[in-house]
């Protein structure tokens, strides 16, 4: 080959490379782009437009641009109750289950090493379950002819059967029972990331185990309770099943009217609207999470 | 004694399972006497620290502050201040915060805080990092932050848990040296836990020697390293060259049961022994002819320490190592003589 | 010095208090998790139709009862193969995913990552209803979109491959790049390395990915609801729809089961697991 030919078929072999290299991250990530371009960009724009569309006697939707069904949405008491429903049970849910697991991370965190495995073991348990079993499991347990009224009965503690099911404490047990996992995980690698040491130290200073409490642990796991309480906040809002089958029938959340007016009631519209301000609920929670983590987080040196 | 000790310890008992970390280890300490427990690790000397500050609980015994039980209390109703390894400070509090700590634990007046807060960072020569926090600081800085910390709080004890041991050794000497600076202008009462016996020397009133959770001998840094009471001891302090010997009606035997060119001043009895003489005390070639321990032997190799050549020899089965300030004129593979005085070596069986 | 008994001062309380506090705590938790888990095991051994405490009779004929049922067998295989395909889906899609991310430059790196991690945080109701609304009636051919079994699998790893995604990334940053230069210094292509090398060093990660994936699949039951018909239904879909009808030990059974096969995965994954471990010891 001359050295013209063979340097420019150099060049031609680079520019190959060069376009093969920057085509390949593209290649390897098109499954993933697929997947979420495809299966959820494309459906969520679709629910957004379609919750504009109008809603006419029996079928599905029919095209056209109306705000009724957000009009509806908010206006209508069955609807504003049902969001105030939601936020309400995933407000005092997400703390208790913040504050449970943080009490169990804290155990789990100070006790030795041995005993760990084991309660890590029992968090994981109503990750590997169901919900749906998770709620049959409650099922059994809060009625007449339950778990709870049998023990209590057996034990003296009372004399008439009595039932707890369809009560909006027996939703709130079962959703805390849900969330508790997250909370516990995500607490427990915060705990891990803090000196044993500044325990003992606190305490050597004088600091009782409150004080200790309040002046080190505290302002240390501040951004891992925010963290976990955001999460926790996150999921029950958008929960439908739990509240549904242990709750009262009053007991409504958005989760439940999405899916009442998807399946039930065929009104698509409607539904897609429900959606969008669920989601935008969501996201506004996560913006305000995001804002009030300070940058004290990096204190893990 | 009429003063009543500051600290004391009566039999302190500490279990870990089947393991004993603290068996039946009794101390006095007086007021201002800076008590330094020394032992490799698993000795006991941070379990016992650990017991007096409250953070394991005794299984027997006692302990008293002041002439007042303190063993079951809390650690954070004793009057000890602690110097942990890491230094433990607040990541999230300012140095200022840090020191202030303690002092509002105890209740003490805020206008006072403020000034004991200058007085302790002044005393560890760090006046103007009061703002600061630990992650803006060095390891040197963070461990006398750790040391204001405790000051401050005016303990009637002040324990250190090995706290230059992370340090490199430069600053592990600057700062050994700031300790003793500031004990003997303060005059606290101080137990302090190192593995490290240069440290132990130079900063202690006392010294003890803790092995497998017992203290084998508590003395002055100078009985405890010319007159140590047990093998352990004197092998855990200094360096030291042990020749195990069998003596026999015959001769001088090692263990394999050669006999070896050795001469001893004083013959210990029959049996087997083991002879120990330091490196800094081995005489060679020359100087070694007039001394009543002659031993003949081959030079192995030759270390420059920097101020002393040491050499490594071997007869038979024995190896010791020698120090001389100078070259001695002769190369590996030479034979030459060793020897030592008889007060020099110490006989343990 | 006498030696008379210093006297002991006030035992303080605190720390009994607190003491006693952790234990009633760890007895609450251990409690209030198992709580569920035993009740159904328990009930799943009545011999009696209705859900009632104490238990009168004991027998396994509900089990017998639930392998003999079409329905919820086919719902058990719908789980599984969906599972399945999920599983394999999010796990490719994530591993090469993350190995894009990790190798080579992408232009908006964060803005491509938060889309990926987009879909975990959204309720399940509205990605099961985005992808009904936008799929539904749609046909390839002659075969149905909706309420296929392909569907589901997607869906489901809208939420797996995000999942697979950081637990990979996470892997990715543990391997030694040396060997994979190694590799290539030796004549390997990036495919062959990335299969022969690449692969097998992460392998703990990609097979805790499938688990990830598997479980999610097997247990979720929102978006199925939404996107499967009465020949597709999975299993808790079919137990959900059961629940105020067939109150019985079935359900009971049909839980147990589930939980089982998640178990015997697991247990797979360990065993696996132990071996690999073996194997490096050696």
């Amino acid at each position: 080959m001359t050295p013209l030919a063979t340097v420019t078929s150099h060049i031609a072999e680079r520019s190959r490379q060069e376009r093969r290299k920057a085509t390949a991250p593209w290649l390897l990530m098109l499954p993933a782009l697929v997947i979420v371009l495809i299966f959820f960009g494309l459906p969520t724009l679709y629910m957004v437009r379609m919750s504009f569309n109008l809603h006419v006697d029996q079928r599905l939707y029919v095209p056209g641009f109306t705000f009724e069904h957000y009009v509806n949405l908010f206006s209508n008491p069955l609807f504003t109750t049902a969001i105030l429903t939601t936020i309400k049970l995933a407000l005092v849910a997400s703390l208790a289950t913040v504050f449970i697991g943080y009490c169990f991370a804290l155990l789990v965190w100070l006790k030795p090493a041995r005993w760990r495995l084991m309660f890590i073991g029992l968090a994981l348990a109503p990750l590997l379950i169901s919900e749906i079993a998770i709620i049959f499991g409650w099922w059994m347990f809060f009625p007449k002819n339950g778990l709870l009224s049998y023990a209590l009965i057996a034990s003296g503690l009372i004399r008439d059967k009595v039932s707890l099911m369809y009560t909006e404490f027996a939703a709130f047990v079962g959703l805390v029972y849900v969330t508790l996992p997250y909370c516990f995980f995500i607490l427990l690698s915060i705990f891990d990331g803090i000196d044993k040491r500044l325990l003992e130290a606190s305490a050597d200073l004088g600091a009782t185990p409150f004080k200790t409490f309040r002046e080190v642990m505290l302002p240390l796991t501040w951004t891992g309770i925010l963290v976990a309480f955001s999460q926790s906040f996150i999921w029950t809002m958008g929960t439908y099943a739990t509240p549904s089958a242990l709750g009262p029938d009053t007991l409504w959340t958005m989760g439940f009217l999405i899916q009442e007016q998807m399946l039930g009631k065929h009104n698509w519209p409607m539904a897609s609207a429900f959606a969008v301000v669920l989601v935008a609920g969501v996201a506004a929670v996560m913006v305000v999470t995001r804002s009030l983590q300070t940058e004290r987080n990096s204190f893990h040196v | 004694m009429t003063a009543e000790p500051a600290l004391e310890l009566r039999n302190a008992l500490r279990r870990f399972g089947s393991v004993v970390a603290v068996n039946d280890v009794s101390l006095h300490v007086g007021k201002g006497e800076f008590v330094t427990l020394l032992g490799p690790s698993g000795s006991g000397k941070t379990s016992t620290l650990r017991l007096i500050g409250g953070f394991e609980e005794l299984d027997g015994g006692a302990i008293l502050l002041n002439g007042q039980r303190i063993d079951h209390l809390p650690a954070y109703q004793r009057d000890t201040a602690t110097i942990f390894q890491s230094g433990a400070l607040f990541p999230h509090k300012t140095v200022a915060e840090n020191v202030a700590f303690g002092l509002r634990m105890r209740k003490v007046p805020k206008d006072e805080i403020t000034r004991r807060i200058a007085e302790a960072l002044d005393i560890v020569r760090l006046k103007g990092f009061e703002a600061r926090y630990p992650a803006q600081l060095s390891g040197g800085q963070k461990q006398r932050v750790a040391l204001a910390r405790s000051l401050a709080v005016r303990p009637a004890v002040l324990l250190f848990d090995e706290p230059l041991s992370a340090l490199d050794l430069s600053l592990r000497l600057q700062l050994r040296a700031e300790i003793k600076r500031l004990h003997d202008e303060l005059k606290f009462t101080a137990i302090y836990v190192t593995h490290d016996q240069g440290e132990a020397m130079a900063m202690s009133s006392r010294v003890a020697v803790m092995n497998s959770g017992a203290i084998e001998q508590i003395d002055t840094p100078e009985t405890v390293f010319h007159a140590p009471v047990s093998e352990f001891v004197y092998t855990f302090i200094g360096e030291s060259c042990c020749l195990p010997l069998r003596i026999t009606a015959t001769g001088v035997e090692d263990r394999k049961g050669e006999t070896l060119g050795l001469t001893l001043g004083e013959r210990p009895g029959e049996g087997e022994c083991r002879i120990y003489v330091r490196p800094s005390r081995l005489r060679l070639t020359g100087d070694a002819a007039a001394l009543p321990n002659r031993l003949r032997a081959r030079i192995h190799f030759i270390e420059f320490l920097g101020d002393v050549y040491r050499y490594h020899l071997k007869a038979g089965a024995l190896e010791l190592a020698a120090d001389h300030a100078g070259p001695i004129g002769y190369a590996v593979g030479d034979v030459i003589d060793i020897g030592w005085r008889n007060e020099d070596a110490r006989v343990f069986r | 010095m006498s030696e008379a008994q210093t006297a002991m001062p006030p035992r303080s309380v605190e720390p009994l208090l607190l003491k006693a506090l952790a234990l009633a705590f760890t007895v609450f938790i251990i409690g209030y998790i198992l709580v569920p888990i035993l009740v159904t095991v328990v009930m799943s051994f009545n011999d009696a139709a209705m859900i009632r405490f104490p238990i009168a009779v004991w027998s396994t004929k509900w089990y017998a009862d639930f392998f003999g049922s079409a329905q919820w067998t086919d719902a058990l295989k719908n789980s599984i193969l969906i599972a399945f395909g999920t599983a394999a889906i999010s796990t490719t899609a994530g591993v090469l995913c993350a190995w894009a991310f990790q190798r080579f430059h992408i232009p908006f790196r964060d803005g491509w990552y938060i889309l990926i991690m987009m879909p975990l945080f959204m309720p399940g109701v509205v990605l099961g209803l985005g992808v009904a609304i936008a799929f539904g009636g749609l046909t390839i051919g002659d075969y149905a979109i909706y309420g296929s079994r392909e569907l589901v699998m997607v869906a489901h790893s809208l939420w797996a491959m995000p999942l697979v995604f950081m637990l990979m990334e996470a892997t990715f940053k543990t391997v030694d790049y040396r060997i994979v230069e190694a590799s290539y210094d030796l004549g390997g292509g990036p495919v062959r390395t990335f299969f022969e090398v690449v692969l097998p060093m992460v392998s703990t990660g990609i097979v805790s990915s499938l688990l990830f994936a598997f479980v999610i699949s097997l247990n979720e039951f929102v978006m199925a609801l939404f996107l499967t018909d009465r020949d597709t239904q999975t299993l808790p879909v079919l137990m959900w729809l059961s629940l105020r009808s067939a109150g019985t030990p079935r359900l009971a059974v049909a839980s147990v089961i589930l939980a089982l096969t998640v178990f015997a995965c697991l247990t797979i994954i360990m065993l696996w697991y132990v071996r690999q471990l073996r194997k490096v010891a050696r």
